[in-house]
């Protein structure tokens, strides 16, 4: 019997040994220390960060995330990334996920994204937005395309159309200009970089049939960038002030404030237009898709797992984990309650009855219009934010008047896109 | 006889080796990246040597970058000292020695406030729409705009007139305090001799002060060539490049644009000879 009575208690002692360190492993945090992110401000990370303790209740350990304004935090990123790796999260967006993924500065999301949190709910765009060289890399905060928001009355009282062609804006822009009561036809960006005057000026050189590279050639120095220029400078006539050296703060800024007739933006702005805390413009304005020929600027913003700062595996599935929790449903529907339209990437949101009933049919209409006309616009390529930010400066100097000849511009611009592709 | 003492030696040798470390081993590693082809996007790097200072006076950008840096040395110095030694002979002349102490208090703030924090205070004050600062334009034009900010010809001395503000007034203040310090015997013996307020100061107590606003206009210089912070929150560089300074234009070479951390490293060591230089030859003849 002894025996047996030894086994018996072997065998229980192991049960409950074996069942007391599943029960610990079940337990066990994920997170050791906290999840340090680098992003830029976001009214849905701001929203998130009053959720914190349901955060450290799930993973073991808080976050703390740095905000910098997009072109601080693309420079902060990628210093960061590539030398000292502080940040075990970085925001990173379209302009720059393949120079980020192409320099392994940061790792495969997919690997670590657990699959309850449902990544392919993700609106299809954002997901094809967020994959460079067949692999996914940052889950989205933020995604679309380009709308038209424009002032009913304002037209109403020019006796003007909402533009449905390029050629009709560039008629109408001027007509709608008028100074002395503060209104301007449009805004634009002035300021540079790849992601501020570039991006803006994009669709009007796609629309007029530009093309980057043709292979390794560049392809861009051409009668359609040179276009896209005078059209771009043309319209900057009657772009509101302030514009000429700011981006996206200032073009939406001023048309929040009511002083802008016509508005092409990305489309956080029509959630912005009809928000009371943002908008003076609330049931003035109408939306429909940019004008054709102008494709909209397709992007997508969102969280990847740095290298460097994570160097285990147990930190890259902690940083995994807060950001599929960040951008897991439940947080989206919170972002929903909030009203934070630029925030809602997940299909199942996005398809909702409480979506609907927040911002109405004619919205999700122009939304479903623009999703049509939305294309990816840039260079898709490691180099592309070092060429968009050579372009950024030369325009901004063109929209300042310290340079007038565009095609020099271009020229000079190709000599430095020859010496990009020469050093692959 | 004397006794010799260690005392010095054990105060003296580790603060310099201190300083040495802390001064050369950063700029020794800034020349050794200058002479290479480091770019943050890849590990993988050789020696070019001089490459990258030949390719700088062929870069349109850096020229116009030095040009720029030249330009913000003479205007912010040169308004500085002028506010500072107007301001400070006014109140010298003017008020009482207790409002004296009310202005200079006041004319300290700005100088204790961050450089960014000025830098976003006065770029919203000199927004074209809601600007306090373009306000009187606005108002004597009936509703004319102006943007200093995103005129080539005026964003260099708007955001100058920020550095000038900061600095200008706190030296007002050090100019004053140097005026009060000075013997009494020669301003009024100057009185005596019929000499105006004018020409007191000008022949009289700003000589005697020649030293010291030497040495603020010395600190000022070497002050402005670090505005980098000031340029990047109002202007970034713009309206085109007409605010990119040489540490601008290195920042972006080095981390916003393209990662070159070599080429940007070049800049910083052509400064810092071209700093150098300039100095000891400004110096020397100070001195002289």
């Amino acid at each position: 019997m002894k025996p047996i009575r030894l086994a018996a208690g072997l065998s229980a002692a192991f049960m409950l040994s074996a069942t007391v360190s599943t029960v610990a492993l079940a337990q066990a945090p994920v997170c050791s220390a906290p999840v340090k992110v680098l992003a830029q401000p976001r009214d849905g990370l701001t929203l998130l960060e009053d959720s914190k303790a349901e955060f450290q209740k799930l993973a073991g350990a808080g976050f703390q995330i740095d905000y910098l304004n997009e072109n601080d935090r693309r420079a902060k990123s990628r210093a960061d990334a590539s030398t000292v790796g502080n940040y075990n999260v970085y925001y990173v967006d379209e302009a720059n996920v393949a120079l980020f993924a192409s320099s392994k500065w940061i790792v495969p999301l997919a690997d670590y994204y657990p699959a309850d949190y449902d990544y392919a709910d993700f609106d299809p765009g954002r997901q094809k937005v967020a994959t460079y060289d067949g692999k996914v890399w940052f889950a989205p905060l933020t995604g679309g395309g380009d709308l038209m928001v424009y002032r009913k009355d304002v037209l109403e009282a020019a006796g003007i159309q909402p533009p449905k062609t390029l050629d009709d804006l560039i008629a109408d822009v001027p007509k709608l200009t008028n100074a002395d009561k503060g209104m301007y036809g449009i805004a634009l960006r002035g300021a540079r970089g790849s992601g501020a005057n570039v991006w803006r000026w994009m669709p009007f050189f796609k629309a007029y049939g530009g093309k980057w590279f043709d292979g390794d050639k560049p392809a861009f120095n051409s009668e359609a960038a040179v276009k896209a220029t005078e059209t771009y400078l043309k319209l900057f006539k009657d772009s509101a002030p302030g514009t000429q050296t700011g981006s996206w703060d200032e073009s939406t800024g001023a048309f929040l404030s009511g002083q802008v007739a016509i508005l092409v933006e990305s489309t956080p702005l029509s959630g912005m237009a009809v928000d009371p805390k943002t908008s003076q413009v609330i049931g003035k304005i109408g939306f429909l898709p940019p004008p054709s020929p102008l494709p909209g600027g397709g992007y997508g913003h969102g969280l990847a797992i740095a290298a460097k700062a994570n160097a285990d595996e147990a930190s890259k599935k902690c940083a995994g984990l807060f950001i599929a929790w960040a951008t897991s449903k439940e947080n989206e529907k919170r972002r929903l309650d909030a009203h934070q339209f630029g925030e809602l990437n997940r299909t199942s949101i996005l398809s909702s009855k409480e979506f609907a009933d927040i911002y109405g049919a004619d919205l999700g209409q122009a939304l479903a219009e623009t999703g049509k006309v939305t294309a990816v616009n840039f260079w898709q390529d490691p180099r592309w934010p070092d060429l968009g930010d050579r372009w950024g400066i030369i325009l901004e100097e063109l929209v300042a008047g310290t340079r007038t000849d565009i095609k020099g511009g271009l020229n000079e611009l190709e000599a430095y896109a020859n010496e990009l592709v020469k050093k692959k | 006889m004397a006794r010799r003492t260690s005392l010095p030696v054990t105060f003296v040798v580790p603060t310099i080796a201190i300083l040495l470390v802390l001064s050369m081993v950063p700029t020794l590693y800034a020349i050794v990246i200058a002479l290479q082809n480091r770019e943050l996007s890849s590990p993988d790097y050789s020696w070019v040597w001089l490459s990258n200072f030949g390719d700088l006076f062929l870069d349109r950008r850096f020229l116009n970058a030095v040009w720029v840096s030249v330009k913000w040395e003479v205007v912010t110095v040169g308004a500085t000292m002028i506010v500072a030694i107007g301001l400070g002979v006014l109140m010298f002349e003017v008020a009482s020695p207790r409002l004296r102490n009310v202005y200079c208090l006041l004319f300290i703030i700005p100088v204790l406030l961050p450089r960014v924090s000025a830098a976003f205070v006065w770029k919203f004050a000199y927004h074209p729409l809601y600007g306090i600062a373009t306000y009187p334009y606005r108002l004597i034009t009936g509703g004319l705009i102006f943007d200093p900010l995103s005129k080539p010809s005026t964003a260099l001395f708007a955001v100058a007139s920020v550095d000038v503000w900061q600095w200008g007034l706190f030296f007002a203040v050090i100019v004053l305090k140097l005026l009060e310090t000075l013997p009494p015997q020669p301003i009024e013996a100057a009185r005596l001799d019929h000499a105006s307020r004018w020409q007191i100061h000008a022949f009289v107590t700003l000589p005697m002060l020649k030293a010291p606003l030497i040495s603020l206009m010395f600190i000022k210089m070497i002050e402005s060539l670090r505005s980098f912070d000031l340029i990047y929150v109002m202007t970034r560089g713009g309206p085109g490049v007409a605010t990119e300074t040489l540490d601008m234009y290195a920042f972006s070479q080095g981390f916003i644009e393209s990662g070159k951390v070599s080429y940007a490293s070049a800049m910083a060591v052509l400064m810092m000879i071209a700093t150098v230089i300039t100095f000891t030859m400004l110096w020397k003849r100070v001195q002289a």
